[in-house]
């Protein structure tokens, strides 16, 4: 019988029946609950993310002049801010600016990332070398300076915050993503693929960027948190997203801090939005790890 | 060893001749520059070519890039910061206050953050898989997951709604009154220290946990040796290390990168300064920070490896 990858994985089957996955939803949670946790505060902001228009009770552009900075009630469950706008319905929003810069940030941050640490391994040398001493002067910035100087150079809105927040992260990526591919570099199979005459891409892209993906996906998971994080701060500096665009920074900015002692209710639940999700994609993401990468588990 | 540090030590300048090199570039990217900038915050924008030609000229903007540059790099190579474009007086000057409030802002919340996570980081080792450990880990990702400047609100709302506290508007040097000094700061390195002691949480339980794995732990604990013994003098030893470069690494950031908490606290400190230079364009000034903080991270990387290599004679010869 000739030893296909699909017999091998009915063998490793072959001792427990393929459970439904209902049943795998159990056991991760039943083994990971914390990540359980995560992974359930991160499908509610999806659901809210991507439901905005129909679960958010009121608009959150709408502005009511006769409701200003009212307090939690029937009306408005979380309250309304200086302009009278629905708390709640500007966080349901939010989520959908929140998940959006993550997404985008992590994907454009962990594409670029990967592809540098992968090249650079691959062809070693003088390559490796340059690419490794252009990182570490990257790395001699604090994050939040790298992002605000390329929101000085693209202007502010969602797009630019996306790629503020990527720039920073590539050469983060790039380093994490280097060690892991040093190892398979010296992997038969990669031999073999040189040897058969493929290209460099088609060995970077096809042989060795599938083989790093563990590390990439944990890494683009701890992205999402702390872009969630940076996008708040850009925006609560006034050099993120831009009003009237619903975001927690920037809901956090200006009027919740001046009319705290009044209003802490401006102040608050953004705040614990914010802190909602970054927990989630973290609590997910150490799980992730954990399954990942056997060093780490449990005995 | 000798030779060691001197390769350590100039191997730092090529990296800081880059950094150099890349905010010069992204500074004069950033589209508009400190001529326009003036005449936009005093609501004339539209003032004559022949005035802003002027005082670019002035300025030596006129100049071209190259120039710039090599002008700059020689003060720099004579500890010349030059003035700041803005204000037009010397950047040390501008500097030295809030340099003073950023290293001791820093300081403290360094401080903090190592008394959290060294306890909590061997406590959640110890008692791993318990609901010690997760009651740890969660403290800490919460740590990781809330906002520094939320925090901060909070803390400053707290404190107006229970002691009628306000932060006030001028920052009080240590040496003027002490303990003023450390009451403005003790709310903002809290809130900053409890965020970075989660990464040194995290990092303290699991090297603790490799470490606890080891065949010498497992002699130890054969011979009969009091654990908490074991833990003082065997694995903590050893495990301690990872902790302590990753904390210090993050001390060199704290000093330029508190740019929000800064905000939230009404401190006037390196981050706010940065912000105020690039809205103004103030390219000398902008340069003069960034070469600053990259300075303290490498010098602060350096000592990290020269201790590493002290402690550990194989890194030397490598």
């Amino acid at each position: 019988m000739a030893v296909t990858p699909q017999t091998v994985e009915q063998l490793v089957n072959a001792g427990e029946p393929r459970a439904g996955w209902i049943a795998a939803v159990a056991k991760f949670v039943r083994q990971r609950p914390l990540g359980a946790i995560g992974a359930a505060i991160i499908v509610v902001m999806a659901v809210m993310a991507v439901g905005a228009n129909v679960i958010a009770p009121q608009d959150p552009l709408a502005t009511d002049y006769g409701a200003m900075l009212s307090a939690p009630g029937p009306g408005h469950w979380l309250g309304t801010d200086a302009f009278g706008r629905d708390v709640l319905s500007r966080m349901i929003y939010g989520s959908r600016t929140a998940l959006m810069v993550g997404l985008g940030a992590s994907l454009i941050g962990a594409t670029f990332g990967s592809l540098i640490g992968v090249a650079s391994a691959y062809f070693g040398g003088r390559v490796d070398l340059i690419v490794q001493r252009v990182m570490d002067v990257f790395f001699a910035f604090p994050v939040i300076i790298l992002a605000l100087a390329v929101v000085a150079i693209l202007g502010t809105g969602v797009g630019n915050v996306i790629l503020a927040i990527a720039a920073p992260m590539v050469p983060r990526c790039a380093r994490v993503v280097r060690s892991s591919a040093l190892s398979v570099r010296e992997m038969p199979y990669v031999d073999a693929a040189r040897a058969s005459g493929f290209g460099h891409p088609r060995i970077i892209l096809r042989h060795m960027l599938p083989n790093v993906m563990a590390p990439i996906l944990i890494m683009a998971t701890a992205f999402l948190g702390e872009a969630i994080l940076l996008e708040a701060s850009l925006s609560f500096l006034g050099l993120g997203v831009t009003e009237p665009t619903a975001a927690w920074g920037l809901m956090l900015r200006g009027a919740a801090v001046e009319f705290a002692e009044t209003a802490p209710w401006m102040a608050f639940f953004p705040g614990l939005a914010i802190s909602l999700a970054v927990f989630g994609f973290n609590l997910f993401g150490d799980s992730l790890r954990d399954a990942l990468d056997p060093r780490l588990r449990t005995q | 060893m000798a030779f060691y540090i001197f390769k350590r030590l100039l191997a730092i300048i090529p990296t800081l001749l880059g950094v150099a090199v890349l905010i010069f570039l992204l500074l004069r990217v950033v589209p508009g520059d400190v001529v326009e900038a003036r005449y936009m915050s005093q609501g004339s924008q539209f003032q004559s070519q022949d005035l802003m030609d002027i005082e670019r000229k002035k300025l030596g903007l006129d100049q071209p890039m190259w120039k710039q540059f090599t002008t700059w790099m020689a003060g720099l190579a004579r500890l010349d910061f030059g003035l700041s474009m803005w204000t037009g007086s010397p950047i040390t000057e501008e500097i030295k206050l809030r340099f003073a409030l950023s290293l001791q802002l820093a300081i403290m919340a360094s401080s903090t953050a190592v008394l959290l996570a060294i306890p909590l980081g061997i406590l959640a080792a110890i008692k791993q898989d318990t609901w010690i450990d997760y009651a740890v880990r969660v403290f800490s990702i919460a740590g990781l997951a809330m906002p520094s400047f939320w925090l901060g609100i909070l803390m400053i709302l707290g404190m107006l709604i229970f002691f009628k506290w306000l932060p006030p508007m001028v920052f009080t040097p240590l040496w003027v009154n002490p303990w003023e000094n450390l009451a403005q700061l003790i709310w903002p390195a809290l809130a900053v220290g409890y965020r970075y002691s989660a990464v040194g949480t995290r990092m303290m339980r699991s090297t603790m946990l490799e470490v606890l794995r080891e065949d010498y732990i497992r002699t130890a604990r054969a011979k009969g040796l009091w654990l908490k013994l074991i833990l003082s003098r065997h694995a903590l030893k050893n495990a301690i290390l990872p902790v302590l470069t990753v904390m210090s690494l993050e001390f060199a950031f704290l000093i330029g990168g508190l740019v929000v908490t800064e905000q939230v606290f009404n401190l006037n400190g390196l981050g706010m300064l940065f912000v105020e230079g690039i809205s103004r364009r103030d390219y000398t000034l902008v340069q003069a920070l960034v070469m600053l903080v990259a300075t303290v991270f490498l010098f602060v990387n350096f000592l990290v490896d020269i201790a590493y290599a002290w402690l550990d004679p194989r890194i030397r010869y490598r």
